[in-house]
């Protein structure tokens, strides 16, 4: 027989039994698009959330009371007086106290709920924050406590839409800030909206709400993390009075962190987000795999038959056993393929939604997934049509022409 | 080495038996048989005679379990799957009761498909030796239709314009009216008849309907698994004669 004639036979068995086709098709492809979908959108999101988390400078650090974390605990055991003891240290530098001031900011009828932080001048430069136009907090607004702020883009625009926010009075709480500088747009980070931000000096946080207590403070290492950490951790038990030297967090009123642990312990989480959604792909290409076992399997009688009557024919093992390779073949590349394009189609389209929604998230395929998914998809689809093939192509041609279980 | 004059078919003590797990059913006994070229012959007898078991295996879809099976006399026995193809795709042809053609394929496709199989007909003369063999069966006109859109006596004419497409030394029928009404059984044993008295073609016929039978020069009666009768059915064998004298 003819390799022509092979094929166009094999062409014609995939058209005369159109439903068995679509149907083993449609698991090959519900099997390998779910998995590219699943895993590339869970790496996806894992990207975006490590982007928010690196959008930091690498040796960020932050100190917070251990109440931050655990209710029912106090707030209030980091003071200022520990991060100028901290700032002394030689291993960090730009110690920025911090306080939150929970107001609105208002400016004429337009109202915002951003994150108020009072602080110092150095503040900004730890999480990346540059100057568009305007100034920044400086010594003298700190010395004398003045009413000023500098604010993010988004919350100048919102506040002032276009007109100059430089200059302006705007009111937080019961008192009145006049804008002294606006800042570069960063987009969010950590999932906070850094562009909402409005800072005032930390004296005048400090005066407004009257506490003596941080809410956190904020810093960079001097290059290396854990010396710093070391360092901090010992200034500070050593202040509060805490003999700590197993290091059992559970002890310490603190928690100092570095933007890279934290950027660890967040990527553990979107793994594990991203390993429990290829499991839940490696269900639906089992699922699909089945689906088309089952085809196969049912197909097998009339199929059988079929061989049967090819061989009566004339025909030979090996032009069965090509034929039906040749539409095992056909049907799982074309399936797989419309699998993949399906799920990087809909891995895009979630991925164009989710950049609406939250901005800066970039389609991340997982070519292994693809890979995998695809392998396996042909490996089912290529065992299970070309096995029965081949018991039956072994048969006596009566035998199976007369098939029948 | 096939001999020229050797007969087309010749069994020696050939025996069949089924195996189900270890438990031997034998079926035939120690068939020896006889069959020359332009012969047409039924074979006959109750269900469960063999009957059908030994047209499989002189027609090579099915292999004897003992015994000797020469065709053209040329030893079967030996042959590899390669060279049993051969002969199937070249020599011998079929019709069976179930018609087997392949559903939603048109007349024409069905009736193509052995040419595929075919070592030495080329594919320039797949069509018009198609077309041939359905002219000869009288359903040109139904040539484009799908097989499953024509009644049980049209598609059993396909079978047969199937199995005489390729040209071969015998044509095998099983039970080729044993689906079909009378009037389509009639029409359709009427073409078999004619391929046997016009074109001189060997045609081995099952059946258990005596009627059928009757349409065959030499009757062969098979009871449980031997031959229990060789007869020469003159009626027909006379007419056959009287034709070949006339032309």
């Amino acid at each position: 027989m003819l390799l022509s004639d092979t094929i166009q036979t094999a062409y014609k068995a995939i058209i005369v039994h159109r439903m068995r086709s679509l149907l083993t098709m449609l698991g090959i492809i519900i099997g390998v698009g779910s998995v590219i979908l699943m895993v590339s959108v869970g790496r996806t999101f894992e990207n975006y959330i490590l982007d928010q988390v690196e959008t930091f400078s690498n040796n960020l650090i932050e100190v917070y009371p251990t109440g931050f974390e655990k209710f029912g605990r106090t707030t209030d055991s980091l003071t200022f007086e520990d991060a100028e003891a901290i700032a002394n240290l030689t291993t960090v530098e730009n110690v920025a106290p911090v306080i939150f001031i929970r107001e609105k900011v208002q400016y004429g009828t337009e109202e915002l709920s951003p994150l108020i932080f009072g602080s110092t001048s150095v503040f900004l430069g730890n999480y990346g924050l540059k100057l568009d136009k305007g100034r920044l907090i400086d010594e003298s607004d700190e010395k004398s406590a003045r009413s000023v702020a500098v604010i993010g883009s988004e919350a100048a625009n919102t506040l002032f839409g276009n007109r100059d926010p430089i200059g302006e009075r705007i009111r937080i709480g019961s008192r009145f800030y006049t804008v002294v500088g606006v800042l570069q747009s960063l987009g969010s980070a950590l999932l906070q909206d850094m562009d909402t931000v409005v800072t005032v000096p930390f004296s005048t946080a400090r005066a407004i709400t009257g506490k003596h207590q941080l809410d956190y403070m904020s810093m960079t290492s001097k290059g290396d993390d854990d010396l710093a950490l070391a360092d901090i951790q010992s200034t500070l038990r050593q202040r509060h009075g805490i003999d700590n030297p197993e290091e059992d967090p559970d002890k310490d009123d603190f928690i100092a962190r570095s933007s890279a642990q934290a950027t660890e312990i967040i990527g553990q989480v979107t793994l594990g987000l991203t390993i429990f959604l290829g499991l839940i792909a490696g269900i639906s290409l089992l699922v699909g795999g089945i689906g088309i076992m089952n085809i196969m399997l049912v197909a097998v009688t009339e199929r059988t038959r079929e061989i049967g009557l090819r061989k009566a024919l004339g025909a030979r093992r090996k032009d069965i056993l090509l034929q039906f390779l040749i539409e095992a073949v056909t049907l799982t590349l074309i399936g797989g393929v419309i699998g993949i394009i399906g799920g990087v189609g809909f891995g895009l389209l979630i991925t164009a939604v989710a950049d609406k929604l939250l901005g800066s998230v970039s389609f991340s395929l997982s070519l292994s997934a693809l890979l995998l998914s695809f392998a396996m998809a042909m490996t089912i689809g290529l065992v299970f049509g070309l096995y029965p093939a081949k018991k039956a192509a072994n048969l006596r041609p009566i035998e199976a022409i007369r098939w029948d279980r | 080495m096939p001999k020229n004059n050797a007969p087309l078919i010749q069994t020696v003590k050939l025996c069949k038996s089924y195996f189900n797990d270890e438990l031997e059913t034998p079926v035939l006994f120690d068939m020896d048989l006889t069959i020359n070229e332009g012969e047409f012959v039924s074979i006959m007898g109750p269900s469960g005679s063999g009957k059908s078991t030994l047209m499989h295996i002189l027609g090579f879809l099915d292999g004897p379990t003992s015994g000797k099976f020469l065709f053209k006399g040329e030893q079967t026995m030996q042959m590899n799957d390669d060279e049993l193809a051969r002969i199937r795709a070249t020599r011998v042809s079929f019709v069976f009761q179930a018609f087997n053609l392949l559903p939603r394929t048109t007349v024409l496709d069905n009736v193509m498909l052995p040419l595929l199989y075919h070592p030495s007909i080329p594919a320039s003369e797949r069509r018009d030796r198609s077309l041939n063999a359905i002219e000869s069966v009288g359903l040109t006109d139904r040539a484009d239709f799908f097989t499953n859109q024509l009644s049980g006596g049209q598609q059993q004419r396909v079978a047969i314009a199937r199995s005489l497409v390729t040209d071969p030394d015998i044509i095998f029928a099983d039970e080729p009216t044993g689906n079909l009404d009378s009037t389509s059984g009639n029409q359709v044993m009427e073409v078999l008849q004619k391929m046997h008295t016009d074109d001189n073609r060997t045609i081995i016929l099952v059946t258990h309907e005596h009627e059928t039978a009757m349409h065959a020069e030499r009757i062969i009666h098979l009871t449980d698994g031997r031959i229990d009768s060789d007869t020469t059915n003159f009626k027909r064998a006379r007419a056959s004669k009287a034709k070949s004298l006339n032309k």
